[in-house]
């Protein structure tokens, strides 16, 4: 019984299938044809604004300028022909030239074909008052993408340009196709799929002389959400204006929380030349000082002197010194058959002593104490040779070299001379502008190593980061105060480093560093945080083959006025 | 002997013959030149299908009684790689990226689950056959076996892939309707589904409830599936008697009907060889479902019945729920046209489904 159901059920279905097609294809065979025929069904897409890119203040870092395009729907040659020339009248544009741009822009006879984008309004609405006269002719708004302030902040904005086929071929799957706009880099990249519209448009029926007929349908296009950042426009722009083209980079961060309030990576770009498609964009691509990249996460750099401060805390957690452990130094020191210099003879010197005028000699004795493994260990409890997971794109991790790491890929052994190196921050170790900002943040907020992030909220909504995504590092108050005594130091006292910055009304401690590169300038370093007692700023200045440390003293304490005068501290 | 087998693979190769050759009409004027292999990747496909099709037919489909319960498993385990990697993809994901080709696990699950659901309605000892009614309270006739189905059919339709998910509940439907379980159960079944459906709402995702309505009003969408459907009218009623001749539709090549070659393609078929073209069509997939069902009615034992028959309805179910998609008698829901539609998950799990079957014909009898 119940199969005879089936089987019936079974014929029903093909019945049912062969019913609908006889209807369709012999009875509504003639509308159909018509319908297909004439294709009098067009379709006109329309286009949304991709959400704006806010600073915390609110500022708007990416805006939408509203453009018109003007498209014309495939009807008559002769008719095509003729509303054509009217357009090169009215557009100042070659007969010949748009025609050629029309036969390359048809694609279907449903769809309208783009004649010209981004045409003045005055020049819009003139055709608007034509348009009775012009079958055919559609004006579309078109929202594009626009930079107010130019190139401030570009490496963390990102860019916009037509997806590429590694892109597409990763994000098919969320619905995007080809010649979608997309971001490159920054947070246009990260947060795309926030900010991004989603088309809409409109499907209707027109007659012979392509006009409109009817309207079949309509759909509203949606716009993308607004991003608002962490970042402080004000700072961002001093930060810009201090670093003036000079290769390098500025992070100011907050050391409780991470939050970012301004990140500058120079040379930069002006995101909007890749809008509007400038002969310029070659040179950016191209160009050998890489404009497009980020120094601040994307680019890793031996961390000279800076280092020092991981070795120093290591050393007194696991008391291999302790404050009061002397270092005789001599103006160099002999490992094995090697003679390691230090970059003035310091004599006599503590940690105090040793941090503030960033002693080698000191540090290379120290650091043959812990050993390369403590040393390791330490680095990266300090979260170096590990992605910050800030929410940009294109972060690199940098390296820090190890005992184990030198036999598998190097196949030679670690020696003594390795470690000395490696406890100044020489020779392998590389690290990134942000993850030493984070470093300093542990000193400056009391031993949590924060996680950096820059996006505040997500279409007005305020995003929870997960709180344990700040690492409580476990390290002694005692050791903190006493590397903060010593970060104190190296500005308060006469011979200390940094000691340009003690001129200022606030009290900024920080460390310089100057890192050696083969055949080329060192880098300088400089990484601090102020007000001493209560941070409210960590920051690092970086320049790259900038010469000494003192450099990115001098950028920070201009940078650090300029705040005082604009009343940002 | 041979010759059901035979008659089963000449017809699903003239099927994926038809398929393949609409296919490379529908895609050889894309600008995009991702797709203009696509038809011999379909090639590929099939061929590969043919293998997996002779391997099964000689595999005893005994071994899938033993193998039931770690097939399930195993597909549900594909069903939550699937998921994870959604969520840390930050969105919708149906596929798993395998080395060389997208696989689509929910393909894979409704086999699956007939043969699990085959498993659990059929006893192991084969002494009476007369009364082949299945015995059990509404426990174990109903609740049990509905839990399990619900639980893969909850995240197919998280995927979110509503179409898998219904044709998963109807293969439950076929089944416990076929097992025979009391009727008394199955209306109680489809009680609690009545009841359920306002709440199920709640359940799909805005674009789900968004497709359902499109069904019912085709205009509040015109650029999506409501085009679609419009398109694929105008495509198949354009067709006429004779159609317009093989890479003659416009329609379908035109970028008028999108998915011409997936979900589509029926309509981009019917367009160029006409109601001619799709009669023959309609009549090689009712073979080939008469096939199935013969099959399942020569087997006298439970577990090769009930799997026979749930590939069969599953199949024909398939078949009638895309061309009437096509047609616009069914929403658009994202199911392919077994055999015809490009795609390497859909082909080769048909080609399983079909060496299920022919082995289930060779083996009947053999206990």
């Amino acid at each position: 019984m119940r199969i005879k159901i089936v089987k019936f059920c079974m014929g029903l279905f093909f019945v049912i299938l062969f019913i609908g097609l006889l209807y369709m294809q012999l009875i509504k065979n003639v509308t159909f044809s018509e319908l297909s025929r004439k294709n009098s069904i067009r379709l006109l897409s329309q286009y949304g604004a991709r959400g704006r890119i806010l600073d915390r203040k609110g500022n708007i870092l990416a805006d939408n300028r509203l453009t018109y395009d003007v498209l014309l729907v495939p009807q008559d040659k002769e008719l095509t022909d003729n509303i054509l020339m009217v357009l090169s009248k009215i557009l100042g544009k070659n007969f010949a030239e748009l025609k050629t741009v029309f036969q390359r822009g048809y694609v279907a006879s449903s769809l309208p074909v783009v004649i010209a984008k981004n045409i003045d309004t005055q020049k819009a609405i003139a055709l608007e008052e034509l348009k009775f006269n012009l079958p055919g002719i559609i004006i579309r708004q078109h929202p594009l993408r626009s930079y107010p302030y130019g190139k401030l902040a570009c490496h963390v904005l990102g860019y916009l340009d037509e997806i590429d086929h590694w892109r597409l071929t990763r994000l098919t799957d969320y619905g995007y196709k080809t010649k979608d706009i997309v971001g490159f880099g920054g947070i246009e990249e990260r947060y795309d799929y926030y900010l991004r519209q989603q088309e809409g448009g409109s499907i209707f029926e027109v007659d012979s002389h392509g006009r409109t007929r009817r309207i079949l349908g309509f759909k509203l296009p949606k716009n993308g959400k607004d991003i608002t950042l962490t970042l402080d426009i004000d700072i961002q722009k001093i930060a810009e204006d201090v670093l003036n083209g000079r290769k390098g980079c500025i992070v100011v961060m907050q050391p409780y929380t991470g939050e970012i309030l301004a990140m500058a990576s120079s040379p930069n770009f002006d995101p909007n030349i890749f809008v509007r498609k400038l002969d310029t964009v070659k040179e950016i691509l191209n160009a050998s000082e890489a404009p497009l990249v980020n120094r601040a996460i994307s680019s890793s750099y031996p961390a000279g002197s800076i280092f020092k401060l991981i070795v120093a805390t290591a050393a007194l957690e696991i008391s291999k010194i302790s404050l009061s452990t002397n270092f005789f130094c001599l103006g160099h020191m002999d490992i094995g058959k090697q003679r390691f210099a230090c970059w003035d003879t310091h004599h006599q010197e503590n940690l105090i002593q040793a941090i503030t005028h960033s002693c080698n000699v000191f540090f290379y004795k120290t650091g043959l104490a812990l050993g390369p493994q403590e040393i390791y260990n330490y680095a990266l409890k300090f979260g170096l040779s590990r992605k910050t997971s800030v929410d940009l794109p294109y972060e690199t991790e940098g390296f820090v070299p190890s005992v184990l790491w030198k036999r598998l890929y190097k196949m030679r052994n670690w020696f003594d001379g390795d470690t000395a190196n490696l406890a100044i921050g020489q020779g392998e170790l590389l690290v990134t502008p942000l993850q030493l900002t984070c470093m300093m943040a542990v000193f400056a907020n009391g031993g949590v190593l924060p996680k950096p992030f820059i996006v505040k909220m997500i279409d007005r909504k305020e995003i929870r980061y997960p709180q344990n995504k700040n690492i409580h590092l476990g390290i002694r108050q005692k050791t903190i105060d006493s590397i903060r005594q010593g970060l104190l130091q190296v500005v308060k006292d006469p011979t200390g480093t940094a000691h340009l910055l003690s001129e200022l009304p606030v009290s900024v401690a920080g460390k310089t560093g100057t890192a050696q590169v083969k055949n080329d300038q060192p880098h300088a370093w400089f990484v601090f945080f102020l007000p001493f007692k209560e941070p409210k700023f960590v920051g690092c200045v970086f320049l790259e083959n900038g010469g000494s440390g003192q450099f990115s003293c001098m950028l920070a304490k201009q940078m650090i006025e300029r705040m005082l005068q604009e009343g940002l501290l | 002997m041979r010759g059901y087998i035979l008659r089963i693979l000449v017809i699903a190769l003239l099927i994926c013959t038809v398929g393949i050759i609409s296919i490379y009409s529908s895609t050889f004027q894309k600008e995009a030149r991702l797709w203009h292999l696509a038809y011999r990747r379909q090639i590929f496909w099939v061929l590969l299908g043919i293998l997996v099709f002779i391997g099964l037919s000689n595999l005893n489909y005994r071994r899938l009684w033993d193998m039931a319960y770690l097939l399930y498993i195993f597909g549900l385990c594909l069903l939550l790689l699937v998921f994870i990697l959604g969520v840390v993809r930050l969105g919708a994901q149906r596929w798993l990226r395998l080395a060389w080709f997208n696989f689509q696990p929910s393909e894979a699950i409704k086999l699956i689950m007939i043969i699990f659901l085959a498993r659990y309605f059929s006893r192991r000892s084969t002494q009476s056959i007369s009364s082949n009614a299945f015995q059990g309270g509404v426990f174990r006739s109903l609740l049990i076996p509905f839990l399990f189905t619900a639980l893969p059919v909850g995240l197919i339709v998280e995927q979110p892939d509503l179409g898998s998910g219904l044709m998963l509940i109807f293969i439950f439907i076929v089944i416990l309707f076929l097992a025979p379980v009391r009727l008394k159960y199955l209306v109680i079944f489809f009680l609690m589904v009545l009841i359920s459906l306002p709440l199920l709402w709640h359940f799909l995702r805005d674009y789900q409830k968004e497709r359902l309505l499109v069904f019912l009003n085709p205009d509040i969408d015109p650029l999506g599936a409501g085009y679609t459907v419009i398109q694929s009218k105008i495509a198949i009623g354009s067709g006429g008697i004779f159609g317009k001749g093989w890479l003659s539709g416009t329609q379908g090549q035109l970028h008028f009907l999108p998915e011409a070659h997936t979900d589509f393609i029926f309509a981009s078929f019917a367009e160029e060889w006409g109601l001619f073209g799709c009669s023959i069509v309609l009549l090689l997939y009712y073979l080939l479902i008469k096939q199935g069902i013969s099959i399942a009615l020569r087997t006298n034992e439970q577990f090769g019945r009930l799997l026979a028959f749930g590939i069969t309805l599953m199949l024909a179910t398939q078949v009638f729920i895309n061309i009437a998609m096509t047609l616009g008698f069914a929403p658009v829901v994202g199911l392919p046209l077994p055999l015809m539609s490009y795609g390497g998950s859909s082909v080769l799990t048909t080609f399983m489904d079909l060496g299920i079957l022919a082995n289930i014909y060779k083996t009947r009898g053999v206990f």
